[in-house]
């Protein structure tokens, strides 16, 4: 099955297609993580309304595992290639290469760790239990769990905050050679199209990396979460 | 004016090379940067030293002979400019400049700057080609090829297959030599029955060859001497994956 | 010697149509028995070795470059003429055979020339078919130009790269038979010598250029597509690699060299701006089309151009021939430069230089329609000198481009060392004096995709060939021979870079033996040469050994054969005591400056025997015949 990996341009297809369900999640993600300046009531009515979705819900996850796990380990393999074959010059001096390009794979890192993290924190509740198993009443009266409170504490700490803003940063520059990279590795290219998708690709991750640290910036000032 | 330069100097393939640093004076404004290592080398050789050696010869930017890494670009710093045309006038008196061969795993050293650039010959011997034997071919109005299409061969077909765009690529791949290559005869007419074997059997050198992949960072496009389109890549991309999806049809 | 050009009998038109059915053909099975050395990958080498390959021949490429796609040919700009008739303007074979011999000003072989504008048809389907990507009309179909001067527009182009994109495909052609396997491709191997066994050409010397190594290459017929001899100015637009040692060595060894004094030269370059000059850059000499030349009327004028005023300009070509005014031919027009310089008038640091001003053109047209026009080349122009030819005029000056002579062949293109063919610019035989604008791609590739392939068959077909191999004694002998000149050569160890005698000779020969001629200047360099030669083996300096990657060996060894065939050049120019194509002896030219003729005495190729290193070689006449072409006099008044 993963016999492509011996294409560079296949490997590159998996690459992009992978990168463009990547892209959705992410972006879906952080349109539902803005419902926490909706207040409580908004945000674990969306966090129990995906639970609901039960089986479809599953399906989704196992989607968004596989095109992870695609993802990492396909760029990880033409990392190492590209290393045995490319061996740098005395002096750097780059023509068009640009920093988010150059970046691309300490990005994916640090945003893969991240992820872990950030799926242990969450999603899986290892790393605070107390808060993850805090429960809240909906106006519908119905018992749920607690994910206002789970992130407005999660936040408090500065720590975790200034992690996850390294994070969403090196996810925004990891989007904007990303996702119009997608296109190139795709061949759809453009004489107006291609620099067309690359401000476009600039603009997504700058809205996506405003919107994510948004959250834990109007948390630590207290906008957000005060009455938790 | 006077230049410090820092050259790359290696004996044979086998030996270590080791970066040698030389002073040049009274260079004129107006000698190409290979004259600039001609003078050097006619100091080397009076003084009983190895000249530097370098691929060159048509001088005029077009048989892509030459081939040098200055301070870090190949070809140079001039865009669109092969290392013979770029002329000192574009450096500053009393400037350091690192000259190195074009780096690459596939391009052994064969000799200072001299490196071997064979694989992207093997590219083309493994499909780049369209097999019509001499004399059998119809008249040449026969097909009539639209305007448009064979300007976009000749833009593709302008690669003078210097290297420039493997020696840039921070990842070291061929991939904008092999795309105009494939798109020169893929887009023509003559090209199409072969078009798909061409694409796989070209694309599957490259990779035999041990050339990296796009990332997508166009430093092949800014290095080319003839600003060859990194759109070329793109289309071959999706060409090489349909011709392998579809492969299973022959 | 007799000199038989084995001409076949019959008219004109079907010489070479009754030629190849007399020709003696190779059983298809058995081809794949006969072997074939091919020295030169460009134009005529690739075409010649990927087309034998094709019919069963296994044949050997060879060339000093790291791949076949570099050779020479690649940088010729202009065009590549063709019999058509695409156009509906009244081209036709003959029109373009009769062109082409008046071109050469009366002194190529009709027979052969005829057949070149024949297969000149089926280049362009050939080309065309491996996806050369020619100039196109809207409709899809080929576009065609007018090109130096010629009357009817017969010359296809793919942009200013007809050279490079006509290469590619030989070298795609020659890349196919290689995947093949039935071409064996040696790369960065120079040829050092020819072997000859019982009077036959089977084989050659090389250096291996990486490790130095010398190997024996042999097989039944040595075919030789090494170029022409350009460079003995130094100067020339001549790739840097350019030499002659490859026709030189075979002409040591017993072939004749044919009308070495041809060289042309090309009046629009980018004149030299120090010692340090490497080569000369060809400017397209499209620009002559609205470029007006002059000089200031007065000697050693140092202003600035445009502080010239109009009235103390001298447009000396609008002046000398209203008629063709800045588009005279190739060789009046440089010869006019040259007689300016040596008068005192020329322009720029080293006062050989004349100016091409667009002023007038930008005024009239507007400066968008000349950028249209000439964009590309005034980009060129100005990454190379720095200067702005919207701004201020242009400077060019006149270099050596090409060289019509080259070793003697007969018609089936086999010099008279048997076994040994010669094909492209390496021989003399298509272009008599002076070669038509956009020719030198059209006889390369005739040669190799069309003639040789057919005729190189019936030498095979015929010749007793015996069996041998390295250890033959002439083979052992001819290594040996190359072996010696490597050691003298690096045991001379004396003070001087083998560039420094180059640059020397090339001076010599450019101010005597170059666009213009005379006695006293032919004899002066029969007297200097062998000085300038006598010095280098007494004091040029190599560094390093023979068994490496050694630059400066292999500039010195073809250094020493320009020393020595520079006189044979000189000896032609001397002994043609008349004016014909690009070869102009002082003496002999009209009331206007045109070169003039002498058909009763010089009607005839000649060819050099060699007889020793410092002798006069001898030499040999083939008388030229013409039957179909009216001998008549140009005039461009």
């Amino acid at each position: 099955m993963l016999g492509f990996l011996k294409s560079n341009i296949l490997s590159k297809f998996v690459v992009a297609i992978t990168g463009i369900i990547l892209v959705g999640f992410i972006i879906g993600h952080t349109l539902g993580n803005l419902l926490i300046f909706a207040g409580p009531e908004a945000l674990n009515t969306y966090a129990i309304g995906l639970r609901d979705l039960g089986p479809t819900l599953w399906v989704v996850r196992i989607v968004l595992i596989i095109a992870a796990i695609l993802h990492v380990i396909t760029t990880i393999n033409l990392v190492r290639q590209n290393k045995k074959i490319a061996s740098g010059y005395k002096v750097s001096n780059y023509k068009a290469s640009t920093f988010s390009a150059r970046f691309m794979g300490y990005a994916g890192l640090t945003i893969l760790f991240f992820v872990l993290y950030h799926l242990a924190h969450f999603t899986l509740g290892f790393v605070d239990a107390s808060t993850f198993n805090m429960e809240a009443t909906l106006e519908n009266g119905r018992v749920v769990h607690d994910v206002y409170s789970m992130v407005v504490i999660g936040f408090r700490n500065v720590i975790v905050s200034l992690f996850y803003i390294l994070a969403v940063s090196f996810l925004g520059l990891h989007l904007k050679h990303g996702i119009h990279s997608m296109f190139q590795s795709l061949g759809i290219h453009g004489k107006k199209f291609t620099p067309m998708i690359q401000k476009v690709a600039a603009i997504v991750a700058l809205i996506i990396v405003i919107s994510l640290i948004s959250i834990p910036i109007s948390i630590m000032l207290g906008i957000v979460g005060g009455q938790v | 004016m006077n230049l410090k330069l820092h050259i790359w100097r290696q004996k044979n393939n086998k030996a270590a090379g080791a970066f040698e640093q030389y002073a040049v004076s009274d260079i004129s404004e107006d000698m190409s940067f290979l004259e600039m290592l001609d003078v050097l080398n006619e100091d080397l050789i009076v003084g009983g030293k190895d000249p530097v050696a370098f691929d060159h010869d048509c001088r005029e930017g077009i048989c892509g002979a030459c081939s040098m890494t200055i301070n870090g670009n190949p070809h140079g710093p001039e865009k669109a400019t092969t290392a013979c045309q770029l002329h000192m006038r574009k450096f500053n008196d009393g400037q350091e400049i690192y000259i190195e061969p074009f780096k690459n795993k596939s391009f052994p050293v064969i000799r200072d700057l001299v490196v071997d650039r064979s694989a992207l010959d093997r590219i083309i011997e493994s499909g780049g080609y369209i097999s019509i034997k001499t004399g059998s071919a119809p008249d040449a109005n026969d097909i009539a090829v639209p305007k448009a299409k064979s300007d976009v061969a000749m833009d593709a077909a302008a690669c003078i297959g210097c290297g420039a765009c493997v020696a840039a690529c921070p990842n070291g791949a061929a991939m904008l030599f092999t795309s105009a290559k494939l798109k020169h005869l893929n887009v023509l007419p003559q090209g199409q029955a072969e078009k798909k074997k061409r694409t796989i059997a070209m694309v599957e050198q490259m990779d035999k060859e041990g050339f990296g992949s796009c990332t997508n960072h166009y430093e092949c496009e800014a290095a080319c001497p003839k600003s060859i389109s990194v759109e070329f890549i793109s289309e071959m991309n999706f060409e090489y994956a349909k011709a392998r999806a579809t492969a299973y049809r022959d | 010697m007799k000199l038989d050009a084995k001409i076949p009998e019959g008219p004109i038109q079907d010489k070479w149509t009754k030629h190849k059915f007399d020709i003696k053909l190779i059983n298809p099975a058995n081809k794949r028995k006969y072997k074939v050395i091919v020295v030169g990958t460009g134009l005529a080498g690739a075409s010649a070795s990927a087309t034998l390959s094709e019919l069963g021949y296994e044949v050997e490429a060879i060339t000093f470059h790291d791949s076949s796609r570099r050779a020479h040919s690649i940088a010729a700009q202009g065009g590549i003429n063709s019999a058509k008739n695409y156009p509906n303007d009244g081209d036709s074979v003959w029109r373009l055979f009769y062109d082409t011999v008046k071109g050469g000003d009366f002194r190529s072989r009709e027979a052969n020339v005829y057949r070149l504008a024949q297969v000149s048809v089926d280049i362009i389907d050939q080309a065309t078919a491996q996806g050369v990507p020619f100039a196109r009309e809207y409709g899809g179909n080929l576009a065609n130009r007018s090109f130096g001067g010629a009357q009817v527009s017969r010359t296809f182009y793919a942009r200013g790269q007809t050279g490079q994109q006509l290469l590619l495909g030989a070298y795609q052609a020659l890349a196919k038979e290689v995947e093949s396997g039935s071409v064996k491709l040696r790369t960065r191997k120079e040829m050092m010598d020819i072997i000859v066994v019982d009077g036959k050409a089977r084989g050659v010397v090389t250096r291996d250029l990486v490790t130095g190594e010398l190997e024996t290459h042999l097989a039944d017929s040595v075919v030789l597509a090494t170029g022409g001899y350009g460079n003995v100015f130094y100067l020339s637009t001549n790739a840097q690699a350019c030499n002659v040692t490859a026709t030189y060595r075979a002409y040591k060894k017993g072939a004749l060299f044919a009308n070495p004094c041809y060289t042309q030269i090309h009046p629009t370059c980018i004149p030299v701006s120090g010692d340090y000059q490497s080569k000369l850059t060809l400017m397209s000499e499209s620009l002559r089309n609205d470029g007006r030349i002059w000089v200031p009327k007065a000697k050693g004028d140092k202003r600035k151009p445009r502080e010239i005023p109009e009235n103390e300009r001298d447009y000396y070509l609008e002046r000398k021939y209203p008629s063709f005014g800045n588009l005279s031919p190739r060789d009046i027009s440089s010869r006019s430069a040259k007689e300016a310089c040596d008068n005192g008038q020329g322009i720029g640091a080293t006062g050989y230089g004349v100016y091409l001003d667009f002023k007038d053109a930008i005024n009239r047209l507007g400066k968008d329609t000349i950028a249209e026009r000439y964009g590309n080349l005034f980009e060129m122009y100005e990454r190379i000198t720095g200067d702005n030819p919207y701004e201020t005029p242009m400077m060019i000056y006149p270099a050596s481009h090409y060289t019509m002579g080259g070793l003697w062949v007969d018609y089936n293109l086999m010099s008279n060392l048997e076994g040994l063919h010669v094909i492209g610019e390496a021989n003399f035989s298509d272009h008599g004096a002076n070669r038509l604008g956009a020719s030198a791609l059209m006889q390369g590739l005739a040669d190799g995709y069309f003639v040789l392939p057919y005729t190189i068959g019936n030498y095979l077909a015929t010749a007793d060939l015996k069996k041998i191999d390295a250890d033959t004694p002439e083979c052992k002998a001819t290594v040996k021979e190359v072996e010696d000149k490597v050691n003298k050569l690096i045991n001379v160890n004396g003070t001087k870079t083998p560039s420094y005698f180059h640059r020397k000779l090339g001076k010599l020969m450019w101010d005597n033996v170059g666009m213009a001629r005379n006695e006293a200047g032919l004899k002066h360099a029969l007297e200097e040469i062998p000085k300038i030669r006598e010095e280098f083996w007494k004091d040029v300096k190599i560094s390093g050994t023979g068994a490496e990657y050694n630059i400066s060996l292999e500039k010195a060894s073809r250094v020493a054969d320009f020393l020595e065939f520079a006189e044979v050049m000189a000896y032609d120019a001397l002994d043609r005591d008349e004016s014909a194509g690009a070869h102009f002896r002082e003496e002999h030219q009209t009331p206007d400056g045109e070169a003039k003729r002498n058909d009763d005495e010089y009607r005839y190729v000649a060819a050099w025997e060699y007889k020793g290193v410092g002798q006069r070689p001898e030499l040999h006449k083939e008388e030229l015949d013409f039957e179909n072409v009216k001998l008549a006099v140009r005039s461009y008044k």
